[in-house]
């Protein structure tokens, strides 16, 4: 049974043909099985006509016990599990999972490797990106178009991760040390031309939404985030950057080898989300230049370390955390081993979209409830990564 | 926004471009196409997997050619754990080197392709078959033996590379095996003193109607008969490190199957900890990975006990254990004075 958000209705006088009426508030629930929720995810809103009074965000209908499984296997079994964690970032999950092995063991990733995985993360970036605006979009009624051409653009580069990895979205590529295919000459030309061509249809997205009048006249002061509420609430990725938050973990940690990139990290300042999806624009952009250095780079050697073992794998006793900057924002795999050293202890995963969803209230308060739904769209969460 | 409604127009032209340019591409590939699935399909790329299948040598016989031994690894590494192995044994119990079952589950199996990773003998492959719907949602969906069996000529069409490459991996093993075999060949010609010796005791010690099965009964013959060679061999000592070593031994404590560290969860030292006061053959044996694979021709116990006994010289068979069990072995015999 659904529990009541509030026991007592409140009582508002509003101005009616005939006078004062007497009217009270109304909750609703938004979800589970609502489309604009993005997946399993309900929202219980207390309206006080359309203006959203307060806010509950309900989470859990997808749990599917990732971190307690993980103890139950070896280590290498966790790695196609993190896939299903943010289903449309497959290869970044493998990356904070493999990081996190990595430096529990002290394994040292070849250099090739390293620039697989920033090229494979990249391509991830953009992917998610102009999905996530697609999206949005679609939350905002652009029935369709937006989404099929971001849809059309996510195909080519999930085209490449197929012939990488062998499955488009549960890629699975990431092992301890390194990749489990290394990237044939054929797959680095489909990378390169996805690279060259990625600019021009950024510039024809950008041409269909950015002065797009609907898009700004909805968009504009909506859901405000401010800044040290960003900080605050430990919001990570591109929406703490639409706050005007410096944090970057590309740029604070330098993991892999990200370092050796020129980039440079968009900020807001008005934390709307027209800044929102403003900084995913911006942020696809830096993608594209960090992939032009990677391709230009790319160096010789093995794909992945070889002393590291398939069957039996095991790594000493201590814990480890590796952190990535996942398109989403700031994801962190903790894992705990013990003497046996054959299955983790301990595993947590700090998922960036259930952290950047805990001040949505915040962020709806006030605002009509058509607003709601495109407020939680530019958050972009996935409920996969939300309830593990 | 000096005018209103520009933004507004110019996505329109954009919307009205991509509409037109869908039919006029220039070759230039940037509008993608649309497949007409059932009767047109995606080209696949090599790499791509679905479901794992098994692979057999020859189209004569598909069962006998497999190149499955039932080591049951990637029942053990399967993360949703959709394998189910059970190996296959004569009418007299002795174990065949293939699976009696081999299922696989493909409502839960999430196609992840470790099974294929972590197998050492090239014999489970993913396929890239994804037309897979079935009627019913439970038995239609579990893949038994006669369904998961491919040819390797099915395997070379669906990944040519990768196939070819087993293939000469493969062939190179081969090779290399029987390279080995050839000098070792000459070695048991040359002995071949002990082994009458050691069979009339064998049946000197098990009566026809003791209560085993024939396995345990050769089991017992074996082991009954080393500890006798040995102990009368003690005396007169044809090599006094043998003869040390076997009077080390307590001989008759352990009865057959007491073996503590016979699973394959345990680590080596931990292995190597349980057999620590035990005979000779048991350290040996310890030293396995306890998979009872039969990658090497025997069980775990099979092989210690042909090391041991010196009928098996390569310290090199036990493919689970990998090279940390050969240098345990290899360890073990020094310590012996074997090697």
């Amino acid at each position: 049974m659904i529990q009541p958000l509030t026991d007592e209705k409140r009582h508002t006088l509003m101005p009616g043909p005939e006078g004062l009426i007497e009217t009270q508030t109304l909750e609703v629930s938004i979800g589970p099985q609502h489309p604009s929720t993005h997946g399993v995810f309900r929202m219980d809103c207390v309206l006080d006509g359309e203006t959203v009074v307060q806010l509950k965000p309900v989470m859990g209908y997808l749990h599917r016990n990732h971190e307690q499984l993980a103890e139950k296997m070896a280590w290498l079994g966790s790695m196609p599990y993190t896939d299903r964690l943010d289903y449309f970032n497959s290869m970044s999950n493998n990356w904070a999972y493999a990081l996190a092995v990595e430096k529990l063991a002290g394994i040292k990733v070849p250099d090739r490797a390293e620039y697989i995985r920033v090229i494979m993360a990249e391509l991830t970036r953009l992917l998610n990106h102009v999905c996530a605006i697609g999206f949005l979009l679609q939350d905002l009624g652009a029935w369709g178009t937006p989404l099929l051409y971001a849809f059309r653009e996510r195909e080519k580069i999930l085209d490449l991760f197929e012939a990488a990895s062998g499955s488009r979205m549960m890629c699975n590529y990431m092992r301890f040390g390194g990749v489990r295919v290394d990237l044939d000459e054929k797959m680095l030309a489909t990378a390169r031309e996805i690279t060259a061509l990625f600019p021009r249809f950024l510039d024809e997205f950008e041409k269909l939404l950015t002065e797009n009048e609907v898009l700004l006249a909805r968009c504009q002061r909506v859901g405000i985030l401010p800044k040290e509420l960003a900080i605050n609430a430990s919001i990570s990725g591109p929406m703490a950057r639409a706050s005007g938050v410096e944090y970057d973990v590309r740029k604070v940690d330098k993991y892999g080898v990200y370092g050796r990139f020129d980039f440079r990290i968009p900020l807001g300042d008005v934390g709307d989300v027209y800044d929102r999806y403003y900084i995913r624009v911006l942020e696809m952009r830096e993608s594209v230049r960090i992939l032009q250095q990677a391709l230009r780079d790319f160096p010789q050697g093995p794909h992945i370390a070889p002393e590291v073992k398939l069957r039996n794998f095991k790594v000493p006793a201590g814990d480890g955390y590796g952190r990535i900057e996942a398109p989403k924002g700031e994801l962190g795999s903790f894992l705990v081993s013990d003497e046996s050293g054959k299955t983790p202890y301990r595993y947590h995963v700090r998922p960036p979209s259930f952290i950047n969803l805990t001040i949505l209230e915040d962020m709806c308060l006030g605002h009509k409830v058509a607003d709601v739904i495109i407020v939680l769209g530019s958050v972009d969460i996935v409920l996969g990564e939300v309830d593990r | 926004m000096a005018l209103l409604g520009k933004g507004l127009l110019e996505g329109m032209a954009v919307t009205a471009r991509n509409f037109i340019g869908s039919y006029f591409d220039n070759g230039r590939k940037e509008r993608l196409v649309t497949y007409q699935y059932p009767e047109e399909k995606m080209p696949l790329p090599e790499n791509s997997r679905t479901f794992p299948f098994l692979v057999f040598d020859e189209n004569k016989d598909p069962v006998g050619t497999m190149r499955c031994v039932a080591c049951k690894i990637c029942e053990t590494e399967c993360p949703p754990q959709c394998i189910y192995i059970v190996m296959d044994r004569d009418e007299k119990g002795k174990p065949l080197q293939r699976p009696k079952v081999f299922d696989i589950d493909i409502s839960v199996c999430m196609q992840c392709q470790i099974c294929v990773e972590v197998c050492p003998f090239e014999a489970i492959k993913m396929d890239n078959d994804y037309e897979k719907s079935q009627y019913g949602r439970f038995n239609e969906l579990v893949e038994h033996l006669p369904d998961l069996l491919r040819s390797n000529e099915y395997y070379h069409k669906v990944k040519p590379t990768e196939a070819a490459a087993v293939d000469a991996k493969l062939k190179a093993e081969k090779e290399k095996k029987a390279k080995k075999a050839a000098p070792a060949t000459k070695p048991p010609v040359a002995p071949p003193a002990p082994k009458p010796a050691a069979a009339p005791a064998a049946k000197i010690a098990i009566p026809e109607d003791a209560p085993f099965t024939p396995e345990q009964c050769e089991w017992l013959g074996k082991f009954l008969s080393t500890v006798s060679v040995g102990g009368a061999a003690a005396p007169s000592g044809p090599s006094p490190a043998v003869g040390e070593t076997t009077a080390q031994q307590p001989t008759t404590e352990a009865p057959a199957g007491d073996w503590p560290w016979h699973d394959p969860g345990l680590g080596l030292q931990q292995r190597m900890e349980l057999a620590k006061d035990r005979t000779f053959s048991d350290k040996l044996m310890a030293a396995m990975a306890q998979t009872d694979c039969h990658a090497c021709g025997y069980d775990c116990r099979g092989y210690a006990d042909a090391i041991a006994s010196g009928a098996e010289k390569d310290l090199s068979l036990c493919l689970p254990g990998e090279a940390e069990t050969q240098r345990k072995l290899e360890e073990l015999m020094k310590e012996a004075g074997k090697l």
